[in-house]
């Protein structure tokens, strides 16, 4: 597809969000609806979120189409284009809303028992002076980033065909014989023992450590869809009857996925903030290619070092750590 | 700038000790057995337990990189 038309296909997803972002908009400042701030936020919500997926998905597109040969200069390669810079950050602040608004909906239905927990009247206290419906509205606007992004980068990863975060068929277990290895010992082990791994085989990182394609994506992958789910029939109960025991295990496992959701942000900044050159990638998109591949390599290969396979400066990048993703 | 996102994810680390702390106490008020039952009084002391523990683990990394800047793998 052309640039100029891919431009046009993105413009058009946006002109359809402001068309339908305008109508709901209007429609709940017009005066004329009896719904309090909450229940509002809710409808605006609903209404507009089929149009950010749309324009997540064209957007996703364009990306695909304009997607760029890996790149290298001296040595830094390029590890992940500005869309997909831009994708993580989007993301972050989308979790950076959604996620602390969540946690208190919810901790907002615990603590204000009639014998709050030690500390939680303080906190209610605290919070007081913010009406609710601002926690809500907050958690829509996360949820409403997240969702955008998800979109672009499911359809930009199925547009152009990348599956490097995701093992290839039939080598799940040569993944995860590389993410037992990756473990503390003990646990490695563990694992190794309960799935059957040869942990004599010692296999080399690519793009990405094992610990991130064998668990960490899968693990977010499925926090996401089952939030992104559950989150959907909470919010459409008030626009399509949804059945009592459908909407009480959605809202349980949207709990569920959230308290999943914080213990993988927490892994997620732990693990990077030890691994320096991966932050650095996802800020600039440039890296030190020996940093990475020492990173990759310690990471991987805890044990005894190996040999190293050495690349010449010509190597295109992408093998070694640059992915342009 | 490394020590600045070393802060930063310690405070993060500080209010999920905080969640932690308020999902565990909560798993044992009266009023939560009663009105949730044991199920849910299991979740939130699992879900608690294990959101300290990785809290912990990312205050104790980020202390470890205010405390040695260079520490980190790929850094040097």
């Amino acid at each position: 597809m052309g640039t100029a038309a891919r431009w046009v296909l993105v413009l058009a997803g946006l002109a359809i969000l402001a068309a339908g972002a305008y109508v709901s908009f209007a429609q709940a400042g017009s005066g004329a609806q009896p719904w309090d701030p909450e229940l509002s936020d809710n409808f605006v919500f609903m209404r507009v979120l089929p149009f950010v997926v749309g324009l997540g998905v064209v957007v996703g597109l364009f990306r695909a189409g304009s997607r760029t040969a890996a790149m290298r200069r001296g040595d830094q390669v390029r590890r992940f284009s500005t869309g997909t810079i831009l994708g993580h950050w989007i993301v972050t602040v989308g979790f950076l809303l959604a996620l602390p608004t969540g946690l208190w909906q919810y901790l907002g239905g615990i603590l204000s028992q009639d014998v709050p927990a030690p500390g939680g009247q303080a906190l209610l206290d605290l919070f007081q002076a913010v009406p609710l419906y601002w926690f809500y509205r907050l958690h829509y606007i996360g949820a409403a980033l997240i969702l955008f992004s998800v979109a672009t980068f499911a359809a930009y990863w199925w547009a152009n065909g990348d599956r490097s975060l995701w093992p290839p068929r039939g080598e799940w277990r040569r993944h995860l014989a590389g993410f037992a290895q990756e473990l503390p010992p003990s646990l490695g082990a563990r694992l190794a023992a309960w799935l059957r791994l040869d942990l004599d085989q010692r296999p080399q990182a690519r793009r990405f450590t094992f610990y991130e394609t064998a668990f960490s994506f899968p693990t977010w992958t499925f926090a996401l869809v089952l939030i992104t789910i559950t989150g959907l029939v909470k919010a459409m109960r008030y626009i399509y009857p949804v059945p009592g025991p459908v909407l009480y295990w959605a809202s349980t496992l949207h709990v569920a996925a959230m308290v999943l959701l914080t213990l993988k942000v927490l892994d997620h900044l732990r693990y990077t903030l030890a691994r320096w050159p991966f932050m650095v990638a996802m800020t600039r998109g440039w890296v030190s290619e020996s940093a990475l591949r020492r990173v990759l390599d310690t990471t991987s290969r805890p044990g005894p070092r190996q040999a190293e396979p050495t690349l010449p400066a010509g190597a295109p990048a992408g093998v070694a750590g640059g992915s342009e993703r | 700038m490394k020590r600045l996102v070393a802060i930063l994810e310690l405070l993060w680390a500080a209010v999920n000790v905080v969640i932690a702390y308020l999902f565990i106490t909560n798993a044992f008020v009266a009023k939560t057995a009663i009105k949730e039952g044991l199920p849910a009084q299991a979740a939130l002391l699992l879900g608690g337990t294990l959101i300290g523990i990785f809290a912990v683990m990312l205050a104790w990394q980020s202390l470890q990189i205010l405390r040695a800047p260079g520490a980190t793998e790929g850094s040097r």
